[in-house]
């Protein structure tokens, strides 16, 4: 196991958990977007490999690392940052609906 | 290798910051530095393109959806330093302009009208507006009232505009002085 590998998979741990504990629906929203760019930094630290140059090729490279999850990944970014103004406009139509921000008080309001 | 290792722990430390603060704008100015950090981590994983569409998507654009998003969710405070029996920001009475005036631009902008009223009688308008994020300031000098609010707040702009059909009614704009931190 190399250790690159597992301090990613921390980083896609404590997403979940901001995920999972918060209250507060922008600070959800957030922890979202940690495990997002987490997960792409995961996937790129599976399919790098050390020594490895960028897939850019000339001529003259010999040893290139794994283009697949580039191509893979770049997708996720920009569609990481389309569900966060999706969220984010929900959110504002629920804060103008139920008056507050917290999870609690809108279960509470919703009954 | 080194590089690598010291930027992914530099990354948890930030995360775990993001995870634990609790002010709305705080959070949004991690994750803008979480974007930066994971940028430069993609960069060193040999993924040029990946880091160009982070550091434009995540720690620019991303912020600054959040921003707009956290801004039209809070509510207008309003400081009513009028006397006790002054009926102008009253709901009920006939004579309440400025609740008729302030009701109307609230639901222009579809905002939370929270009124208050004034106490501490030690501060300056400005200690007032910085510490309590007070968004307007309403009371009575010569015969007229005075809505002062911030310069830099742009839809007070709209609000002088639609006081211009009430005679008795002024609004200043008060330039905020430099933050001193």
């Amino acid at each position: 196991m190399r250790i690159d590998i597992l301090l990613s998979f921390i980083v896609v741990l404590i997403g979940i958990y901001g995920l999972c504990t918060s209250k507060n629906i922008i600070k959800s929203v957030i922890s979202l977007n940690i495990t997002d760019a987490a997960i792409v930094l995961l996937f790129l630290s599976i399919g790098s490999s050390e020594g490895g140059d960028p897939p850019i090729l000339n001529g003259t490279i010999s040893s290139i690392v794994d283009p697949i999850p580039q191509a893979l990944m770049i997708t996720a970014i920009v569609i990481g940052a389309a569900i966060t103004a999706m969220a984010l406009m929900l959110s504002i139509k629920l804060f103008h609906y139920y008056g507050s921000l917290n999870w609690k008080d809108i279960m509470e309001k919703e009954g | 290798m080194n590089t690598i290792i010291f930027l992914q722990t530099l990354l948890i430390i930030v995360a775990l910051t993001v995870t634990f603060l609790k002010d709305n704008f705080r959070m949004v100015i991690f994750f803008s530095v979480f974007s930066l950090i994971c940028s430069s981590l993609y960069f060193f994983y040999m993924a040029p393109d990946l880091a160009l569409a982070e550091v434009t998507i995540g720690s620019a654009i991303v912020p600054l959806i959040f921003i707009i998003a956290i801004s039209k969710q809070r509510g207008f405070v309003i400081i009513n330093d009028l006397e006790k029996d002054d009926d102008f920001l009253s709901k009920e009475s006939e004579k309440g302009i400025g609740y008729k005036l302030l009701s109307e631009f609230a639901e222009l902008y579809k905002l939370n009208l929270v009124i208050e009223d004034y106490e501490d009688e030690d501060d300056t308008i400005f200690g007032v507006f910085r510490v309590r994020n007070v968004d307007l300031f309403v009371s009575k000098k010569h015969g007229k009232y005075l809505l002062e609010g911030k310069s830099t707040n742009i839809i007070m702009n709209k609000l002088a505009q639609m006081a211009k059909d009430y005679p008795e009614i002024d609004v200043v704009f008060v330039a905020e002085e430099e933050t001193d931190d």
